[in-house]
């Protein structure tokens, strides 16, 4: 094809100086010899290599017993089935993981008075009865009542005694 | 037997295939050559790249009776063989390019100071052609090649006869600007 007739860039420049001179002189230059018959070598070689892997030939062609419906449909069928039924097998042997409704408890320290809970989890507060949180902090109250009450008998005593001495004068 | 038939039938559209494939390869070896070397523009690349391109048709061989036009696709094939090469490639310096050109290109009577001048004239050609655009390049290219029509240029591009001729008015309008340039600088 001439496309310098076509376009008038061509016509305008002319070929030499676009440079196709060049590329025509390149796209003739002729193919090295012998060319065909290394190409056909590297074929023969190439099919010979392909054909130790090849399908037996009805097995390949159009009229091998894999092109009927039938055939298709069955090899359809036996991949759906071996699948589906994989799946169903590994479905039905895994359950799913509960919900884990775990509430942490205290630790309980085992009471050094040689008694235990006996592998009670909870045991009622009221057995073990109040807890003193301090020794010191609970003896003041302790001595409070107690002195009023040496008060009031010394208080008392002193009435007795001054009654006493009332009488006596 | 219906089997025995059935591989006598193999065989002989076996040997059919075979038969066609070696009639393609003594009728089109040649053109493909000169369309991958004009892409390379290196004789083992371009002669590995019509290895490969009867190697796909070997792969393919059972389709064969449905191309239309062997030809172009063949054409095809070899064309997008080149441009992957050329892609993967790295650049080579332009002194490689001086050296084939100076081995393959024909004597033509010139003695050896203007055939070193024709080389060097040639090579600064290619190498302004390398610089255009893709698009513009590749339709530059495979216009050179007289047997290759604008409709077969474009079915081996991938594109319409009318981008073709437009993109052919833009690379060698490109051309003209490159090398009158590069003239008005020496």
């Amino acid at each position: 094809m001439n496309f310098s007739t076509q376009n008038n860039a061509s016509i305008h420049y002319g070929a030499s100086a676009t440079g196709e001179e060049t590329l025509r002189l390149i796209a003739g230059l002729p193919a090295p010899k012998l060319l065909e018959e290394r190409v056909k070598a590297n074929l023969n070689s190439a099919a010979r290599t392909a054909r130790i892997l090849r399908w037996p030939a009805p097995l390949v062609r159009s009229q091998g017993w894999m092109h009927s419906i039938a055939a298709r449909s069955a090899a359809a069928a036996a991949i759906v089935f071996v699948v589906a039924g994989g799946s169903w097998g590994v479905y039905s042997r895994v359950q799913p993981a509960l919900p884990t409704n775990v509430i942490l408890m205290p630790l309980r320290t085992v009471p050094s008075n040689g008694f235990s809970s006996a592998g009670a989890i909870r045991t009622p507060q009221t057995l073990n009865g109040s807890v003193v949180a301090h020794p010191s902090a609970v003896m003041p109250r302790q001595n409070k009542p107690a002195s009023k009450s040496a008060n009031q008998t010394t208080a008392k005593s002193r009435q007795s005694r001054r009654a006493v001495t009332d009488a006596r004068e | 037997m219906e089997i025995a038939d059935r591989a006598v039938y193999d065989e002989t559209g076996q040997h059919a295939e075979d038969a066609t494939l070696t009639a393609l390869v003594d009728q089109y070896a040649a053109t493909l050559y000169r369309v991958a070397f004009s892409v390379l523009r290196n004789a083992s690349d371009a002669e590995d790249a019509v290895q490969e391109t009867f190697l796909r048709v070997l792969r393919h061989r059972g389709t064969l009776g449905e191309i239309r036009d062997h030809r172009v696709w063949l054409i095809r094939i070899v064309w997008n063989i080149v441009l992957d090469r050329k892609r993967r490639a790295k650049t080579r310096p332009e002194t490689d390019d001086v050296a084939e050109l100076a081995r393959v290109l024909p004597a033509g009577g010139l003695n050896a100071e203007q055939r070193a001048a024709a080389v060097q004239y040639h090579a600064h050609v290619l190498a302004c052609v390398d610089q255009l655009p893709t698009k513009e390049r590749e339709v530059l290219v495979l216009s050179a090649f007289e047997e290759l029509s604008s409709v077969e240029i474009s079915s081996v591009l991938g594109i319409t006869e009318s981008s073709v001729r437009s993109r052919l008015f833009r690379a060698r309008n490109l051309m003209a600007g490159l090398l009158q340039h590069s003239r008005s600088i020496r």
